[in-house]
């Protein structure tokens, strides 16, 4: 899973591309005053237009709320007056994306809110300062803003990843199907790859259902696993130990004469696991071994 | 300090572990043990460890023990009720319990000692 | 790098008592952090060996347990272990359980390794050691 990594050779290069220089900073700074002056009427306007907008007034219902992010932007906008572009800058910023991603304020309008942003410090400049300063601190902060944009997006991202992420275990989750074949009996048909966590999730799965069922074998069956190599017999092996501390027996099903040969070759000790080649051999093995037999009925 | 009680059903002890375990503790309790089957001929004992969330190398290594010294003393030992999260701790970590038998519970432990339940 | 720590607590490792208790901790700030319960057992493991080797080893010292923060938004358990012991002189032989006197203290390292996400040692002999390991919240 690829998360972002936001570091100082990161922040160096976005800034890079961004434009920023030490000028910009400066000239940032020096306009810090007139962010002080005019930020409260800005972040009024701003939620005057978050409160007049059927959807996104549906966000700002709790009064208690609204005056805790009036004052998180305020505080906000004056950061990007600083004339400080480092890493404590750019983890400030991620956590207000992430304070507004978690109450759930889709991208679109938080970057909107910045549009409004833009236009009211465009206006307000136009009026208070010299049309030539006005067009260089315009083009500063929107530098700047587009920095934070950027970072903004970023959180997004990362947060829909994580949700992605728990999605992703769910169907891991369902994707390994421990049955009940017979009282003290459990099968396991694994179907798919494996790779290194799920066969974690797997040994976690089977080691919790024995306990549940207190089932004395557990077959596991490999026929629908496209490839077997160290690691998943590894895998397996470790599965096996574990199943065994508890006091049960594994059955290892399913093994073509491919995967037969691959783990021979690969010298992995599969001695002290039961194998078999067919399922139905398994399962006849899995019931002796818990004292059970199948029988022809006279 | 509390001690771990230790129970005799028949010639099978039964010790209940359901306290969680630190050094001392542990310690005292394979000297209990050890103890138990000097004075009482026992002829197997039953650790249940069900109530242990955690097992650290430690406490394997003291359970492990108590199993090699029980066979030295002409008794067997078996550890029965492991938890999932115990089990694939130690699996992890690379931990190997020789030296002790495990079962999934009290009765397969019984059985494994050579005893079965039978109603009368 | 770029993590937020949401909480930090300190707690001696001066008695045997407090092996016990150092785990304790850490068990119920895993279950506020809504770890699994194979994590759990994990960290509050790996929390034990350590804390043994800081008491048994070490002779004494102290756990440092953080709540932390990626920057991408993972949430995070840290803990450090510090003593003032005779320190390890080759970290790799010990993890490797090369030194028979150290051998619990090697098993104790390499088990937790294999527990946790990361692990790192920073020791010097005759100064003390540092062993510090994070275990992720899966998702």
């Amino acid at each position: 899973m690829a998360l972002l990594k936001l570091d100082e050779a990161e922040l160096k290069s976005r800034r890079a591309f961004y434009e920023i220089d030490d000028a910009d900073l400066e000239r940032l700074a020096s306009l810090r005053p007139f962010a002080e002056k005019w930020g409260d009427s800005f972040v009024e306007d701003f939620y005057k237009l978050l409160l007049s907008h059927p959807e996104t007034r549906a966000f700002l219902t709790d009064p208690e709320l609204v005056r805790r992010l009036k004052k998180l932007q305020a505080n906000y906008f004056l950061g990007l007056f600083t004339g400080r572009l480092d890493m404590a800058y750019v983890q400030d910023r991620l956590r207000v994306g992430m304070a507004h991603e978690r109450i759930g304020l889709p991208p679109k309008f938080y970057i909107g809110a910045y549009r409004r942003y833009l236009q009211l410090v465009h206006d307000r400049l136009a009026s208070e300062v010299p049309p030539n300063e006005a067009r260089a601190a315009f083009s500063s902060i929107l530098k700047m803003v587009s920095f934070d944009k950027s970072l903004a997006i970023d959180t997004y991202i990362a947060a829909n990843l994580e949700t992605l992420g728990r999605h992703q275990q769910a169907i891991r989750e369902l994707s390994t199907p421990v049955i009940r074949v017979h009282e003290s009996v459990l099968l396991l048909p694994l179907v798919g790859a494996v790779d290194s966590v799920r066969a974690q999730q797997i040994m976690e799965s089977v080691l919790t259902r024995v306990v549940e069922e207190q089932a004395r074998v557990v077959i596991i069956d490999i026929a629908g696993v496209p490839v077997v190599d160290t690691k998943v017999a590894d895998n397996l092996i470790k599965t096996t130990a574990a199943v065994s501390l508890l006091g049960a027996k594994t059955i290892l099903t399913g093994i073509s004469a491919q995967i037969a040969r691959t783990i021979v070759q690969l010298g992995v000790d599969i001695s002290s696991m039961h194998t078999q080649a067919k399922l139905a051999d398994g399962i006849e093995l899995a019931l002796s071994l818990a004292g059970k037999s199948i029988t022809k009925r006279a | 300090m509390l001690a771990i009680p230790i129970l005799k059903l028949g010639r099978v002890l039964l010790v209940n572990v359901n306290v969680e375990l630190d050094d001392e503790v542990a310690t005292r309790l394979q000297n209990d043990v050890l103890t138990a089957i000097e004075r009482s001929e026992a002829e197997g004992v039953v650790i249940d460890i069900s109530g242990l969330e955690v097992v650290d190398s430690y406490v394997a290594r003291i359970l492990a023990e108590t199993g090699q010294m029980t066979k030295l003393m002409g008794t067997r030992a078996v550890v029965v009720g492991m938890r999932p999260e115990v089990a694939a701790t130690l699996t992890r970590m690379g931990y190997v319990m020789g030296g002790v038998r495990t079962a999934l519970n009290l009765e397969e432990g019984l059985l494994l000692l050579g005893y079965k339940l039978q109603r009368v | 790098m770029g993590e937020e720590i949401l909480s930090r607590e300190e707690m001696p490792i001066a008695r045997e008592d407090d092996v016990v208790l150092v785990r304790r901790r850490v068990r119920a700030i895993a279950a506020e952090q809504k770890l699994d319960s194979f994590a759990t057992a994990a960290v509050t493991t790996a929390t034990s060996e350590l804390t043994r080797n800081v008491w048994v080893h070490g002779g004494g010292g102290s756990a440092v347990v953080e709540q932390i923060r990626s920057a991408e938004g993972r949430v995070g358990l840290r803990v450090t272990f510090r003593d003032r012991g005779p320190g390890i002189a080759d970290i790799e032989r010990v993890l490797r359980g090369g030194y028979s006197t150290a051998k619990s203290m090697g098993l104790g390292l390499s088990g937790s390794r294999r527990l946790v996400d990361e692990l790192t040692i920073d020791s010097e002999v005759g100064v003390g050691t540092i062993v510090t390991f994070v275990k992720w919240r899966a998702f």
